[in-house]
């Protein structure tokens, strides 16, 4: 493989990974504070629709420049209620999560192609409506270096999408949160063991909130990045499982940080590899089964050995 | 009168019956939002599924909209079914979510059954049955077998099996099972010994509509009188003193899951002998979480999950009906069984705390 055709490779990555790679750091964020979130397929839903959604109806007055932006306003709110409406039923209502995340899921998807059904009067997509993208960022100065600037500038010097560039900043910031301030400490040790951590003064309802409503954030910016920047427009079901595979992600990468990154990237990785061979003899259907398969793999494997070797216990 | 009231309405029950109520009333206000009519949309979809008796132009009483209704006891099954197949592993609180996936798997096996063994219907039924409920049941069991040696979080897994098993299903009816003479990627039909015999024509409802009854009572008297039911509900109920107590923990939760994906199973044979007769290769997933959703508003009783799923089905139908009699889409269904289950879950509302604490 020539240099060239690697770092074309790794921009398809560049391209496909981040939806799964925001979602799985939400879901990373969330299981550290001890709440598993099953709804990131449904908020990464509702981020997209209601982004693409509110860039097409924006309110009177709006700048065409700031449409965009307008967007993903509207759709990482929209995901925060969403996972606002999980963290009551669950933490006020004492409903069980994973049932009210599965059941937000499934409201999720019904109630964005009623919406998209009702508002453009198309059930498949909104692809009769012109969806403004984020803007790409070209940064300046890498003539010198041909295979640096295709890397971090794309194809003809287009420059990557915001969110693909926000991807690395994002995972490098949710470090620094999780290991290095206070409020991550905090949450680590509210999901690690709540009584210990509300014996130590520590607001674990707060920090619970904080986990989930912080996921539906990060899903809402992958969602948002789905409808607004890999594709433009929104299609029904458009986050097509990736919620259940950045979950997945958590698990596979032992719920650490680096290892949940590595394990999205993966992920995507699997993905672009099904797309780009679709059109070879490999049947794309044995593709798709990589990355589930990969993760059973993942999560049976460690036990297996760990009964291997004291099978007593 | 006090005891008049609990008959008719189990005071266990009010709060589900409630929650269906303020649901459909939501449903309305969300109807109102977006349809020019929005009351008559509304009654479509609470009475559309209703089958209606009408008098003919020469005198004589005619039903009509019997297929539609057949749709709802296709559906009821379907959904009965898979909502034992959530209901049994949930009991034992596994959170397994294979239904899709074991459903896809026993549709696949029972037409490859029907496919490549011809035989006469007393042979061809139970053949294909039984490849249903083998397939199904054996990837369940995969699900448990991974949790009880490996200690995999058996709802990961399970998703990831479902995905698995869709593509697979695709894989085989796109490359192995495709009939050359179809216009789209789908099985031959099957051929009609193989097939259910419809009871009302021109839908899929077949004997199998005994089927659900019946697969309801194994279960209830699986869970309420056998060894292997009492172990199940223990070890939901108290894990840890399951294990002090010691009893077959691992070996019933697999066993609890490799009955459930049978359950799920017969539901893929449902699907392809009773309503389809063939496979298209686009069936589409998801009928395992409205199973979930069914075995939710029951609360995981084997009796009540019947009623959950006739209404579940009511509810689709009505909604099909309303989408094509007015401007609402009939997603409309989906989005109230999800809203059902919402206010259902909630244990406790935190604006009445003094009646909250107490339950």
């Amino acid at each position: 493989m020539t240099p060239e055709l690697a770092v074309l490779a790794l921009l398809a990555l560049l391209r496909a990974a981040p939806p799964i790679l925001y979602a799985a750091l939400g879901g990373l964020l969330s299981e550290l504070g001890g709440k598993i979130n099953v709804a990131l397929e449904g908020l990464m839903l509702v981020a997209a629709f209601t982004g693409v959604i509110a860039a097409i109806y924006p309110p009177p007055g709006l700048p065409p420049m700031l449409l965009p932006w307008w967007g993903l306003l509207a759709g990482l709110l929209a995901a925060l209620l969403l996972a606002g409406v999980l963290a009551v039923l669950h933490l006020e209502c004492g409903a069980d999560l994973i049932v009210a995340g599965i059941a937000l899921n499934l409201l999720a998807a019904g109630l964005t192609v009623f919406l998209l059904a009702e508002l453009v009067g198309d059930k498949g997509s909104t692809a009769a409506f012109a969806t403004p993208a984020l803007p790409s960022l070209h940064i300046p100065g890498l003539a010198g270096w041909p295979l640096l600037d295709l890397l971090l500038n794309g194809e003809g010097g287009r420059g990557h999408h915001v969110l693909v560039l926000g991807a690395p900043l994002l995972a490098g910031a949710a470090w620094l949160f999780l290991c290095h301030t206070r409020l991550g400490a905090w949450l680590r040790a509210a999901g690690e063991n709540p009584a210990a951590a509300h014996a130590a003064g520590i607001p674990v309802r707060r920090m619970h909130y904080l986990a989930l409503l912080g996921s539906g954030l990060l899903a809402g910016v992958g969602g948002v990045y789905l409808s607004m920047g890999y594709l433009t427009l929104f299609q029904a079901d458009m986050s097509a499982g990736r919620g259940f595979l950045a979950l997945a992600a958590v698990f596979v990468g032992r719920r650490n940080l680096a290892g949940t990154c590595g394990a999205a990237l993966l992920f995507g990785a699997a993905g672009v590899v099904a797309t780009r061979l679709g059109a070879l003899e490999v049947a794309p259907q044995l593709l798709a089964m990589l990355p589930p398969a990969i993760t059973i793999a993942a999560l049976a494997l460690p036990g297996w050995r760990r009964r291997r070797k004291q099978p007593l216990s | 009168m006090k005891r008049i009231a609990d008959f008719l309405l189990p005071p266990e029950s009010r709060r589900t019956v409630g929650a269906v109520c303020v649901a459909l009333l939501a449903g309305l206000l969300l109807i109102a939002g977006v349809s020019d009519e929005p009351l008559r949309a509304w009654l479509i979809l609470l009475t559309g599924a209703l089958p209606e008796l009408r008098q003919a132009s020469d005198g004589g009483w005619h039903w009509h909209r019997l297929v539609r209704f057949g749709t709802v006891l296709e559906d009821t099954i379907n959904l009965t079914l898979l909502g034992l197949a959530v209901a049994i592993p949930f009991r034992a609180r596994q959170f397994a979510l294979g239904a899709d996936g074991q459903l896809f798997l026993g549709a696949l096996a029972a037409s490859v059954a029907a496919l490549c063994w011809p035989g006469p219907a007393w042979l061809a039924l139970p053949m294909a049955c039984g490849a249903a409920m083998l397939a199904g049941g054996a990837w369940g069991g995969v699900t448990g077998v991974l949790k009880w040696r490996c200690g995999a979080n058996e709802m990961v897994v399970s998703l990831m099996l479902n995905l698995v098993a869709i593509e697979f299903y695709r894989l085989a009816i796109t490359r192995w099972l495709r009939d050359p003479g179809a216009g789209f990627p789908a099985t031959p039909f099957f051929p009609p010994e193989a097939a259910l015999t419809p009871l009302i024509a021109h839908t899929g409802v077949s004997w199998m509509l005994l089927a659900a009854p019946l697969m309801v009572a194994a279960v209830a008297l699986l869970l309420g009188r056998t060894t292997l039911g009492y172990e199940i509900r223990v070890i939901g109920a108290a894990p840890a003193f399951a294990l002090q107590a010691g009893l077959p923990v691992g070996r019933a939760t697999v066993l609890s899951m490799a009955l459930g994906g049978m359950l799920a199973g017969l539901a893929g044979f449902h699907i392809g002998h009773a309503v389809l007769k063939r496979l298209p290769v686009d069936l589409a997933p998801g009928l395992g979480f409205e199973g979930l959703l069914v075995a939710l508003l029951a609360r995981h009783q084997p009796r009540a999950i019947l009623g959950a799923a006739f209404f579940y089905a009511w509810l689709r139908a009505g909604g099909q009906a309303m989408e094509r009699g007015t401007d609402v889409s009939r997603e409309i269904a989906l989005v109230l069984q999800a809203l059902v289950i919402v206010l259902v879950m909630a244990e406790r509302w935190p604006w009445r705390p003094g009646r909250g604490e107490a339950s």
